[in-house]
């Protein structure tokens, strides 16, 4: 590494400052207004730091002492909606790591006929938006009538998220030696025992690259579940924006119910940063 | 004996390559039945269906070739779209490129913590879209905002003002929430290519007397070329598919909508199902199109320097 001199280290502490200020300072202004009290959002000039600090806009979400904001009982659509975000996220999550560890596995190991057709043609769907699809897809799930079903975003869910693993998969079985493989085989090992005992072992890392992506994903979709989880299963993304159209504008409820939704995400930022960055990168260098 | 062991292993192979054919169509059903059934027959429909007139109120829905496609033409309120999208993409690939591998070179030069750096610089494109739009409305609030408060702190007039009365800076204030969003992809994929560049070209240049600039017009932005191209690809398509923040943060108002917002409007509001079909597939088409020209066009300019 070059020796970097005094007045080029003191540009580069005035960019992170920067970028650090722009990349975290609304996510702070979020966190920090969800425990000021609702009164000190009408002072002027305002606090950039909270001057109260109180619990008051949590509990309004969570139900905890109270039970009605202007005749609506928040607390339970927050809590449906939570568990719905995460119901949903999780499955297609699931779902879709094992479609395509299998899948990835088959596409790079096995020969069988359109093998590599079946795969661009797959892959290529990556340049489909999901808008291109919807008034079909929507009248195939009113038909199956799994509009607003768990089964029904789940599955979409996969076939939207599973281009990207299913790329990210194979180019990861594709960098394991297949000399590995040929021992077991001449062993006398079948195919699954293979996949299951000694290549699955391996590719954890390339596994939790695929999960986080589609977690992340479907964790944040609005458009989708907004045309297929309405009511029964709307999750959050889709909850906290009525919040702040519907008749009664509460910021403390809305900073609160963002901070929440903010939590997830930032835990697999932080500790799960390593393997987000990996599937990045074999998502995006196509 | 290598031999021997091979000839006795043949058979035993062609017998299990058959067996690896069967389990392989069988490991890939999943995948077949999922993408035919919601991508690629929906996909034919959505083309088939641009068609035809398929209205839930008008019965019927007969052949009518390329109307609704020729409809597009004459329709003023898609038009405004359009400009905005156009606006988006535009301004979004710029500010995401400029700033995005500013950002990169800036991270590639940090030592001790870089790793929770480039956290900190991931973590808004991690949050759910609708999350970042309902951030910075919040900041974007005429009373109690934090960017009216931080405007007023420095003495401007700004205590009451509404951002989204005047249309180039709703446009802007839209902009900024996707730029929030969509900039840490590109420090990611740019980082990643500058972090192969072997130290010693730069050793080398630093002999030959070059300035920090100089490495990095003359080393660092050519060899990160390729890694641009692509991060232009996907900030291209992002911009194109702008929905969440635009509808957040200020609604339908046609002075911010996109084009996704105007499919989405025809389609579920007045009801013109053949119509936004006909819509998305146009606005798919021209996204990977732009996309296309960005990479050749960058990769060409790149090349001869």
């Amino acid at each position: 590494m070059m020796k970097q001199s005094f007045g080029f280290r003191i540009v580069i502490w005035l960019g992170v400052a920067l970028l650090l200020l722009w990349s975290l300072g609304p996510i702070y202004w979020t966190l920090a207004s969800s425990v000021t009290p609702t009164a000190d959002f009408s002072a002027r000039p305002i606090h950039f730091f909270p001057q109260h600090f109180t619990l008051d806009h949590f509990e309004r979400l969570l139900g905890i002492n109270v039970d009605r904001i202007g005749g609506v009982q928040v607390w339970a659509q927050f809590r449906a909606a939570l568990f719905n975000s995460i119901v949903a996220a999780l499955a297609a999550t699931v779902l879709c790591v094992a479609v395509s560890a299998l899948g990835g596995y088959a596409f790079t190991r096995l020969n069988f006929p359109g093998r590599k057709a079946l795969f661009y043609a797959v892959v290529a769907t990556l340049a489909v938006p999901g808008y291109a699809v919807l008034i079909p897809l929507y009248r195939i799930m009113t038909g199956t009538h799994m509009v607003d079903t768990f089964l029904g975003i789940t599955l979409i869910y996969v076939s939207a998220y599973l281009p990207l693993t299913l790329w990210l998969m194979r180019s990861v079985f594709e960098q394991l030696p297949v000399s590995l493989e040929e021992a077991a085989q001449i062993d006398g090992a079948g195919r699954l025992y293979i996949f299951f005992r000694i290549v699955l072992p391996l590719v954890g890392p390339g596994l939790t690259a695929a999960a986080i992506l589609t977690f992340l994903g479907a964790w944040g979709q609005y458009l989708v579940p907004l045309v297929f989880s309405p009511t029964q299963t709307k999750p959050l993304t889709v909850l906290i924006p009525e919040f702040a159209t519907k008749n009664f504008i509460d910021y403390g409820l809305i900073t609160a119910a963002g901070s929440i939704a903010i939590v997830v995400p930032a835990l697999v930022v932080i500790f799960l940063n390593r393997y987000l960055v990996t599937g990045l990168l074999a998502g995006s260098v196509k | 004996m290598t031999a021997v062991a091979l000839a006795a292993t043949e058979p035993k192979r062609r017998a299990a390559g058959n067996g690896d054919a069967v389990l392989g169509v069988l490991l890939v059903t999943p995948i077949i039945l999922t993408m035919f059934a919601l991508v690629f027959f929906p996909l034919g429909q959505t083309v088939w269906d641009s068609l035809h007139r398929i209205n839930p109120m008008q019965a019927g829905t007969p052949f009518i070739g390329v109307t609704n496609y020729t409809k597009m033409l004459s329709d003023a309120d898609l038009g405004h779209a359009w400009v905005n999208t156009l606006i988006y993409v535009a301004a979004a690939v710029v500010l995401e490129t400029v700033f995005g591998v500013l950002a990169a070179a800036l991270v590639n030069q940090v030592r001790v913590g870089r790793q929770w750096l480039l956290a900190a610089v991931i973590l808004p494109w991690a949050l759910p879209a609708v999350v970042n739009a309902v951030i910075w409305l919040w900041i974007y609030q005429p009373g109690a905002g934090l960017l009216n408060g931080l405007l007023t702190s420095v003495g401007l007039p700004f205590e009451n003002h509404v951002w989204f009365n005047e249309r180039t800076s709703a446009i802007a204030a839209v902009l900024v929430v996707h730029v929030w969003r969509m900039m840490p992809l590109t420090v990611v994929i740019v980082l990643a290519a500058m972090q192969t560049i072997p130290e010693h070209l730069y050793e080398a240049a630093r002999i030959d007397g070059a300035t920090r600039p100089q490495m990095f017009f003359s080393i660092t932005l050519p060899l990160v070329r390729s890694a641009i191209a692509v991060a232009v690809t996907n900030a291209t398509v992002a911009a194109f598919n702008l929905f969440d923040e635009a509808v957040v943060v200020n609604s339908s108002s046609l002075d911010t909508r996109p084009v996704v917002v105007q499919i989405y409007l025809e389609t579920f509001q007045n009801l013109h199902f053949s119509y936004g079909m006909a819509l998305s597939l146009v606005l798919t088409v021209i996204s990977i199109l732009v996309s296309a020209v960005f990479v050749v066009r960058l990769y060409n300019s790149t090349r001869l320097e």
